[in-house]
């Protein structure tokens, strides 16, 4: 290969070892540290036909995609730091290889926040959970990635080097091109930049725990809630596995959070006191008690981490109306006990979104769970975020096709008609 | 008799009822809240469901004669003006409120149904649709789709894109889609590139939005300023204090000339150079705290007056006073342009001054109206159309606002949209391989551009024209 004389040859590195069970590896890891190092890499790739995985914490390797390897493995984890932070605007530009973690350190002093909470944002980067759409419970009250990115910067397969929306919190010149990349999986361009909109850090923050021992309880009290003026951050039922796992009680659980002035977080808090179901039993933590118990429900979803063992889990995202993710949250519970595999799953009433992760079984059983699932009427859709590379091959990661999908398609031979970004990794082979 | 065949097809296809075509008919539909250009369309039609809108756009691609959809015709940029002999479709007539669920927070309209409308339906539940434009009153949801309209409201709400779920919509040869429905469906994000195309990518049939429980407790805080620059000061002093208000308007002195000339009135004190209107919403409990800080903030800033909406009719006559500031201007100026540039918040006094710079070398009186929270601007360039050249003048001075704007790192529309009249300014901000990056995506939706055809984008020879050095 003649790489060498696009990049710097101490950030080429050839992948000696063999893939692990995850796939999604490279023949050569490549770790650019300037943006026109990454057009270069680019538009080698895409002269010389190679393929190529932009990579970021790596956390979500085995998310989508049926290879063992690309060519190029294009990781952004040295492109990494604020690249221009407005406090008085509230917006900022990162560059795509810096973690969550990092992102809400630099913040916090500021005392502002981007309120994105994904999975392990110790390893995730900024560049992953916006190219994976991740979210996390909190997106009931501050929406996901789509309505916090206001601007990038990214690099097409070519090379070419685009910006997309702008820096201002308002903007309606041309398409909204920032949603084309969002949750597209890498399969249309590198972003290197993203400018997000930020929020002050609430001046108070507490999570109200309750735990139903009747899961028929959950639904009428968390309409009700919903109904009321109260205005949670989260609303997120926690499977009983699940619910142990975090509090150690054994029973459905709804996890609300407040975020806003003392005064109005206690008022709230008392409002879930004066109405909760009658045997329903209380946990309160606040402050720095609530964000370390929200670290440890970020950490509960299978993903590749570095240092540690390959998660043989499966992670399932569910999408559905509001509401019915309580059913399909119910469901996923059920399923494990009939098929004896281990579930852990949690879900947003109110914003619709069920995460289950699925292990101890073996590839039937996993197929059994999703195929039940993905029959409900109630799942718009199954997808799997997390599995071996020997399960994504033989389930189904994204589902059918929809009925638009030549639309998909089509956007993906506009801008990468070679098909070396990323090939095969999303819907429908994409 | 009818010599134009294609008009005859779309009424055999619709109906006579449901077509307009004679000369004097096409009056109304020459222009939208844009005046400056003026086209009569081939013929308006009137579909009154999808399939419908589905058989006339499929017979349109096959005749290959261009076509726009159309709501209310409130828009502010030229969006809905007929440029060489488009069929209109117009989707007044599909005005149906589908389905509300309270629980699951979510409405399914017609693309014509008129947005305040959707918050008055569900307002005695205690709930409301939340992107206010002005224009609320007329303007409809699909209109607001296709220009991702916002509102003086969307500070703390977001605006149209942050509240759409689903959309079934009609492509440009005429195949039905449904797309979204649940949160993050598997694809690319068709809804978010749909939101704000401006009818050049689809016409939405129909759409689901979400709707929002009304906020608990809610106060209004009007300031006066002696000076504009202490007033922008004290808008970047409320954010920087961590408060996220609901609404966070200015007016400049010309613009409350014009208020309080117009049919709202609330006896603003004469002489005043800046005013601030902020809302803040939410829990109860939490509101009077903040409402004390504001204010704390602005008597720093050396407010003149500063006083609290007594009750929800003062509130609403401060309010009627603010979203009825376009029209107002009638009463102190013939004619009048309305620009949409946005601007990060913090260079607000630099731009501003920049404004008054370009006002007094044109000699056009320029209002300021702005959601200053959010930094989007909307000058006023007051002009008489009867006095020759003072049209194009006006014009010229808008893009000199949008250069400025942009020149600080701001775009050139916040909310009205591209249309016909900022398709060079595009230029401003993004260079010609961002520009041909968009196109690739029309041709993807709308290969043959008979969709709305030639707005938005800059024709191809006047981008190198219009770039300055950026």
């Amino acid at each position: 290969m003649l790489l060498s004389s696009v990049v710097e040859e101490a950030r080429i590195q050839s992948i000696k070892e063999d893939s692990d069970d995850i796939g999604n590896w490279g023949e050569y890891l490549i770790s650019p540290r300037t943006e026109e190092e990454i057009s270069a890499i680019l538009k080698y790739a895409h002269e010389q036909s190679l393929s190529v995985i932009p990579v970021g914490g790596g956390t979500k390797r085995g998310f989508g995609g049926t290879e063992e390897k690309a060519d190029i493995l294009l990781s952004l984890a040295d492109y990494k730091g604020v690249v221009e932070y407005s406090e008085g605007d509230m917006t900022l530009t990162v560059r795509a290889g810096t973690t969550m973690q990092e992102l809400s350190e630099y913040l916090g002093k500021h005392q502002q926040m981007l309120p994105l909470d994904p999975m392990w944002p110790s390893h995730a980067t900024i560049g992953g959970v916006i190219a994976a759409n991740d979210s996390g419970a909190k997106r009931l009250r501050y929406g996901s990635a789509r309505d916090l990115v206001i601007g990038t910067r990214l690099v097409y397969p070519d090379g070419k080097v685009l910006r997309t929306g702008g820096k201002v919190v308002k903007n309606v010149a041309g398409y909204d091109m920032n949603k084309l990349f969002i949750g597209s999986m890498g399969t249309l361009a590198v972003l290197t930049e993203i400018t997000l909109k930020l929020r002050p850090v609430p001046k108070y923050e507490s999570l109200v725990i309750l735990h139903l021992p009747q899961v028929q309880n959950v639904l009428p009290f968390a309409i009700s809630l919903l109904d009321s003026m109260i205005e949670p951050v989260s609303l997120e039922v926690l499977s009983p596995s699940t619910n142990f796992l975090l509090n150690g009680k054994e029973q459905y659980a709804l996890a609300i959070a407040f975020e806003d002035v003392e005064k109005a977080v206690h008022y709230q808090e008392d409002w879930v006191h004066t109405h909760k179901p009658e045997n329903a039993v209380i946990d309160h933590i606040d402050q720095e008690d609530a964000r370390n118990w929200w670290r440890r429900f970020s950490e509960l979803a299978p993903a590749v981490i570095p240092g540690t063992d390959i998660d043989s889990r499966i992670a399932l995202k569910i999408g559905s109306k509001n509401l019915d993710a309580l059913d399909l949250l119910v469901s996923c519970h059920e399923l494990g006990e009939k098929l004896g595999v281990q579930v852990e799953a949690h879900g947003g009433l109110g914003h619709g979104i069920a995460k289950a992760y699925v292990g101890g079984g073996d590839l039937a059983k996993y197929a059994g769970f999703i195929d039940q699932l993905r029959a409900s009427e109630k799942a718009a859709y199954v997808i799997i975020q997390h599995a071996p590379l020997a399960v994504r091959r033989e389930l189904d990661v994204w589902g059918k096709r929809p009925p638009y999908f030549a639309l998909l398609e089509g956007i993906k031979k506009a801008i990468d008609p070679k098909r070396i970004l990323n090939p095969s990794r999303f819907v429908g082979g994409i | 008799m009818i010599r134009d065949v294609i008009v005859q097809g779309l009424i055999d296809l619709v109906g006579r009822d449901a077509a307009l075509y004679r000369p004097e008919d096409l009056l109304a539909y020459e222009c939208d809240g844009y005046t400056v250009h003026k086209r009569a369309p081939r013929a308006v039609v009137f579909p009154t469901s999808t399939e419908e809108v589905s058989k006339i756009v499929k017979y349109l691609y096959e005749n290959e004669v261009p076509f726009i959809p159309r709501g209310a015709g409130t828009g502010l940029s030229g969006g809905a003006i007929p440029l060489s002999g488009e069929v209109i479709l117009s989707l007044v007539k599909m005005r149906k409120l589908i389905h509300v669920d309270l629980q699951n927070r979510l409405a399914v309209v017609q693309p014509g149904f008129v947005n305040l409308k959707l918050t008055n339906s569900v307002a005695s539940k205690g709930y409301y649709y939340a992107p206010d434009p002005s224009s609320q009153y007329a303007c409809t949801i699909g209109g607001n789709v296709a220009e991702n309209a916002g509102g003086a409201h969307c500070l703390k709400y977001g605006v149209t894109t942050n509240h759409i779920l689903g959309m079934q919509l009609v492509l440009a040869n005429g195949e039905i889609v449904e797309i979204g429905g649940a949160p993050d469906m598997p694809g690319y994000d068709l809804m978010g590139i749909l939101t704000g195309s401006e009818g050049t990518l689809g016409i939405v049939t129909e759409i689901t939005v979400r709707i929002l429980k009304n906020p608990e407790g809610k106060k209004t805080v009007l300031a006066y300023f002696d000076q504009v620059e202490d007033a922008s000061h004290a808008v970047s002093d409320i954010i920087a204090a961590g408060i996220v208000p609901a609404a966070l308007e200015m007016m400049d002195k010309t613009a409350i000339e014009a208020v309080e000339a117009g049919n709202f009135p609330v006896g603003h004190p004469k002489g005043l150079e800046a005013l601030l209107l902020i809302e803040v919403d939410g829990i109860a409990a939490g509101i009077d705290d903040q409402i004390d800080e504001i204010i704390e903030v602005c008597k720093h800033r050396k407010v003149t007056q500063v006083k609290v909406a007594e009750n929800d009719r003062e509130r609403a006559s401060w309010w009627a006073n603010r979203k009825t500031a376009f029209p107002a201007m009638g009463a102190i100026s013939p004619d009048y342009l309305v620009q949409d540039g946005v601007i990060p918040r913090s260079r607000l006094p630099e731009v501003l001054e920049k404004i008054r710079q370009i006002s007094e070398e044109s000699g056009l009186r320029i209002a300021n109206v702005f959601h200053a929270g959010d930094g989007n601007l909307h000058p006023l360039i007051l002009y008489d159309a009867r006095k020759p050249g003072e049209t194009e003048l006006a014009v010229k001075v808008g893009s000199a606002v949008l250069k400025v704007c942009a020149d600080v790192g701001g775009s050139i529309t916040g909310e009205h949209g591209v249309g016909i009249e900022k398709q060079n300014e595009m230029c401003f901000v993004f260079t010609e391989e961002e520009l041909e990056a968009q196109l690739c995506i029309r041709d993807v939706f709308n290969p043959n551009n008979l969709l709305n055809p030639d707005k938005l984008f800059p024709k191809p020879s006047r981008c190198a024209e219009m770039r300055v050095a950026r």
